[in-house]
């Protein structure tokens, strides 16, 4: 067993260094001239593009570039992103893409999260009554709508709540993002003082933040729910006809004692570690959500540094794509591991290399 | 089976009456697995349904959209000021407006659009006017449809034979080739597929948007193709593969080799027409996946560039782009702007999920219908 953790581990981290190995091929093609961040290529003198190159570090030999990138990487330095950079006395200023990155990460991950909590809400109870219930007609009318719920993009779904709910109804906000934490009092004064016209005030705390994510979460969650309560009800229905089942019957269980407590304990835990192997179909619907509703998360903000004014914005490209595979690797990771203690007859099967993230695409 | 073509033998076989070709007349005619196939395709109701409706959808947006701009006389791109309101508000369904791409008069605090001179002529908007630059939006949705399905078809194509070819080689040969196409399968889909996908398409975004073929695909259709069809070939790989190592020992393989048959002829004729029925019916739920791929790209900014109409960019309309996302009013936007292409793009996808899934009961032959 250890073994096998380590030869996952091991698997996991050569993946990961291909991948940044592949970024960074695509850091040193891309077609774009980066002095452009610094002066205006039009109207500078090759002197001062070759001393903006130089100030950026793209003049320097191809592996050079790598060995510094690679060494920051380990120290978990993104370095700086290009968009706001600036150099006093000879030093870079600007935003450090780690911090933009991990701010748009706990976007994405409360998106994400409560998405799967609120999916698991709806797929499980509901699940599990179909099953009870073979063949009736609720079991029929939700095989209808998964098979809906599979057709509808998310983009369509999310479009639609935003228009209808968030903004002809108004019932819910429509888009923006609250910080879990309450705003700091300077931010609301400055905004009380400076504060734009048509811009919205400054919010935080549990409340509000749960209330502009209410529209993201229900997108997100419908996308998944069907195939979720199919497979519930799969394993629901193979279970019910185990033994353990029937000789808890036979001692005279109440029959919701026998599914809450036998079955659906054991069809469960399996569903449990789906959700971590479609992180990576999470990954690409939480950025189709982002975008509609207005959520800084990571999708956005690669979005935004791909579609910015001065060029694309590499490091924080860069960063996203890694850190977004490297939470899709280490979820998968871990999903094996819990799988793996769940039922201990996997390590012996063997599941070659990465055969889990055989999922679907998003 | 040996069909005996002897004269003689027939005219005896047919005076008895019982045997033809070797085969008792009065059994069943063994049927090939395609005739099994239809047969079994035929009862399934929604199938058959959805394969109608999706020729029909293959007619309207291929050669039924010139058509029908010849009917009401204007293409996709053409705008009719007199289809929006003074205040931008883009008229409804059913709208009949004057056919011409100029306002008359120059009051800007008219309240109402001034009548045009006499003798202009009007034209048809079936479902109104797309945006404040009122072009049909109906037409629009047509020609979009027309760009999204080359899109999907075309990348599911390239997907299909890259993963036949790459498939079928880790199949047969096994061993070390096997080894490397596997492990390249298993990285390319540990990543996150959309995150890849909207990055290569806005970073390398020059030289094969140009690709049109003399015109026969519209501006960025074949990258978008080649992108998407890049980034989606390790599922009938693995389909491939799989079907490809289960049969590569079964005695007619082996038979094949006996009689000093070449590798490529076992894999073109012994092996590879095992794997087409499921692959078809892959290829067609691959179709709506890339579907959903190229709306999802295209809203996001990196596919079909306007003016080209995709369901992509239609959807996106009344919402704007990632820079500058319209701000919600209610004077100047309709709601079925995005419930057109919304419709669309769902009864598509919907359709060819269930015509997939049909082909892939029809054409397994271990299916009990």
């Amino acid at each position: 067993m250890t073994g096998y953790i380590v030869r996952r581990v091991g698997v996991a981290v050569i993946l990961l260094w291909v991948l940044s190995v592949i970024t960074f091929a695509i850091y040193l093609t891309v077609p774009q001239d980066p002095a452009g961040f610094l002066v205006d290529i039009q109207h500078a003198s090759p002197a001062q593009i070759a001393h903006a190159h130089h100030l950026l570090g793209t003049d320097r030999p191809a592996l050079v570039q790598y060995g510094k990138y690679m060494g920051r990487l380990v120290h978990g330095d993104f370095g700086i992103s290009w968009a706001t950079i600036s150099f006093f006395g000879g030093s870079a200023q600007g935003s450090p893409v780690g911090r933009l990155v991990w701010q748009a990460s706990l976007v994405t991950g409360s998106l994400v999260l409560g998405g799967f909590v609120l999916l698991l809400l709806i797929a499980v109870p509901l699940g599990t009554f179909v099953a009870t219930r073979p063949r009736s007609f609720v079991d029929r009318l939700s095989l209808g709508l998964s098979v809906a719920a599979i057709s509808t993009h998310p983009l369509v779904v999310g479009l639609l709540l935003q228009l209808f709910v968030g903004n002809r109804w108004k019932l819910m906000p429509a888009s923006g993002y609250c910080t879990i934490s309450r705003p700091s009092d300077a931010a609301v004064k400055a905004f009380q003082q400076f504060g734009v016209t048509g811009a919205p005030p400054p919010c935080g705390g549990l409340g509000q933040w749960a209330w502009h994510l209410v529209l993201p979460w229900i997108t997100f969650a419908l996308f998944f729910v069907a195939l979720y309560t199919r497979i519930i009800r799969a394993r629901m229905l193979e279970v019910l006809e185990e033994p353990w089942v029937r000789t808890a019957r036979a001692k005279g269980a109440s029959e919701f004692r026998v599914v809450r407590s036998h079955a659906l304990r054991n069809a469960i835990a399996p569903v449990v570690t789906m959700t971590a192997m479609d992180a990576g179909t999470a990954i690409g619907i939480a950025m189709y959500i982002e975008t509609v509703f207005g959520l800084p998360g990571l999708g956005r903000t690669m979005i935004r540094a791909l579609a910015g004014l001065q060029g694309y914005d590499l490091p924080v490209i860069l960063a996203v794509t890694l850190v977004a595979a490297a939470a899709i690797i280490v979820l998968n990771l871990l999903a094996d591991i819990v799988l793996l203690a769940i039922d201990p007859t996997v390590a012996r099967r063997g599941r070659g290399g990465l055969s889990r993230l055989v999922g679907r695409s998003a | 089976m040996g069909r005996v073509r002897s004269g003689a033998r027939a005219e005896l076989t047919a005076s008895v009456g019982i045997v033809d070709d070797g085969v008792d007349v009065n059994a069943p005619r063994a049927q090939g697995q395609w005739a099994l196939a239809w047969r079994r395709f035929k009862r399934d109701r929604v199938a058959v349904g959805c394969a109608v409706f999706l020729l029909l959808l293959v007619f309207a947006v291929g050669p039924g959209a010139p058509l029908y701009g010849k009917l009401v006389g204007h293409g996709p791109n053409d705008f009719f000021p007199y289809a929006v309101s003074v205040g931008l508000r883009p008229a409804g369904p059913f709208t009949v407006t004057y056919a011409t791409h100029e306002v008359a008069g120059d009051d800007p605090y008219a309240l109402k659009h001034p009548p045009p001179p006499k003798g202009t002529g009007k034209t048809l908007l079936l479902l109104g006017a797309d945006s404040s630059l009122g072009r049909d939006e109906f037409m629009r949705v047509l020609y979009g449809g027309r760009v999204s399905l080359e899109v999907a078809a075309g990348a599911a194509v390239v997907a299909i034979l890259l993963g036949m070819l790459l498939g079928a080689l880790a199949g047969y040969f096994g061993g070390w080739v096997d080894a490397v196409i596997s492990r390249f399968t298993d990285l390319v889909m540990a990543f996150p597929l959309l995150l890849f996908l909207v990055m290569i398409g806005s970073l390398f975004s020059y030289g094969l948007t140009r690709w049109t073929f003399h015109g026969a695909l519209n501006q960025g259709v074949f990258q978008l193709i080649v992108i998407i069809g890049a980034f989606t070939w390790f599922y009938p790989a693995r389909i491939v593969r799989a079907q490809i190592q289960s049969l590569r020992n079964r005695e007619f393989v082996e038979a094949a080799q006996m009689v000093g048959a070449r590798d490529t002829r076992i894999v073109r004729t012994h092996l590879l027409p095992h794997v087409v029925p499921p692959l078809l019916a892959y290829g067609t739920l691959l179709v709506a996946t890339n579907i959903m791929i190229e709306v999802g790209v295209t809203f996001l900014g990196a596919g079909i560039k306007l003016p080209t109409a995709s369901w992509g960019s239609l959807l996106a309309q009344t919402w704007g782009s990632i820079l500058n996302p319209n701000p919600y009013n209610p004077a100047t936007t309709q709601p079925w702007l995005t419930l057109c292409p919304s419709i669309a793009i769902f009864l598509t996808v919907f359709a060819l999920n269930q015509f997939g899934e049909g082909l892939r009961e029809a054409t397994d032959p271990r299916s009990v219908r």
